[in-house]
């Protein structure tokens, strides 16, 4: 059962996906707890990062961190997405498991400014 | 005008052929449309910037990390890409500086293509660069020591994601669609267990190898190592452990 939540990847290739990392969580949305370095651990072992990247930074799917969307629209598209990501069902992904998820989805800083990356301004 | 068989040769001559027939409001054409080209360039490359942040320091390297490293250490020299390619990051200005794909996506085309392409090159003395894809690698690993045995200069830098990757995606989006789960999409697209060291292979066969690099500080001085390499008349290798795409 660990290889069917391995494969765990927000595949879309919708343009208007809703996994983009655009908006902040709104202030008082309701994002249950969740464990930040659990759901590192299983962003990587259900295999979140084959589409997503490591960092949730993004790669053939959208990136998904800093800032991500939603709770609830994150876990409406994760049981029921509408491009090519295959569903993941309570059965694959616990609820707990996704809250975990979250957590680390939050927990991604901001990345670095261009200006502070001398190979970003050759 | 008559036209040789030879592209490169014929060129020149066509395109000076061509100016002498561009007529003064057509020039305006060219240059209002000239100038929405290069917004659109800048556009591109500030957007590529940003989106490179994201990850820049992760481990296994980003892919941006990566073709930012290499873009740095081949800039100032002349280069030419004889596989794969830096993307939005790099500058290609002349013609010799990309290569075609081997289309199809198929696999184990990269690496001898590559090796052709640098001696192909070499006569110019221009510094060669391809980006080599793990899976593709083992297809044909022995033009790593075609390559030294004939001393083809050619700098190889691996995307070595430790998958055949495109098709784990495929894969799986194939399994759900047909309802079959994706217990068993891993299975024969994942290149790990054990993890190739392909340094050590390079080496087997006369190759400079650096590497497997997973820490992207570590990247920048092994890639210069390997340029030195490379401008001496040798093959390197460096194998970079990087993120799936």
């Amino acid at each position: 059962m660990r290889f069917v939540r391995c494969i765990l990847c927000f595949v879309t290739i919708a343009s208007g996906c809703l996994f983009a990392a655009q908006t902040p969580e709104p202030a008082g949305s309701a994002a249950p707890n969740g464990n930040a370095q659990n759901g590192k651990k299983i962003f990587s072992s259900y295999g979140c990062y084959q589409c997503h990247g490591y960092e949730a930074q993004g790669g053939a799917g959208p990136r998904l961190a800093p800032r991500p969307i939603a709770f609830a629209a994150l876990s409406k598209y994760v049981r029921r997405p509408t491009g090519e990501m295959p569903p993941y069902t309570t059965k694959v992904v616990s609820d707990k498991e996704l809250a975990d998820i979250y957590a680390f989805l939050l927990s991604v800083p901001p990345p670095p400014p261009v200006s502070s990356i001398p190979l970003l301004n050759n | 005008m008559a036209i040789a068989a030879d592209a490169e040769a014929t060129l020149p001559s066509l395109l000076e052929a061509c100016k002498r027939l561009i007529t003064s409001d057509r020039r305006r054409v060219y240059e209002e449309r000239g100038k929405k080209f290069a917004a659109a360039r800048a556009q591109a490359l500030e957007q590529a910037r940003t989106a490179a942040t994201y990850g820049w320091n992760a481990s296994p390297i980003s892919t941006a990390r990566l073709s930012a490293e290499l873009w740095a250490v081949i800039k100032d020299k002349d280069w030419a890409s004889v596989g794969g390619g830096g993307g939005r990051l790099w500058n290609v200005e002349k013609h010799y500086q990309t290569l075609a794909a081997g289309g199809a996506g198929g696999l184990g085309y990269a690496l001898p293509a590559s090796v052709g392409a640098a001696l192909a090159h070499r006569k110019y003395g221009r510094l060669c660069v391809s980006l080599q894809a793990d899976g593709d690698l083992m297809y044909a690993p022995g033009v790593l020591w075609t390559a030294a045995h004939h001393r083809i200069p050619l700098l190889s830098v691996m995307h070595n994601n430790r998958a055949y990757h495109q098709e784990v995606m495929h894969i799986q989006r194939m399994s759900n669609r047909h309802q079959r789960g994706i217990t068993n999409a891993s299975i024969g697209t994942r290149i790990e267990d054990p993890n190739i060291d392909y340094a050590t292979i390079a080496r087997g066969m006369g190759v400079h190898g650096e590497g497997p690099i997973t820490d992207p500080k570590d990247l920048g001085p092994a890639l210069r190592r390997a340029v030195e390499v490379v401008m001496r008349g040798e093959m390197a290798l460096v194998d970079v452990v990087t993120q799936p795409r």
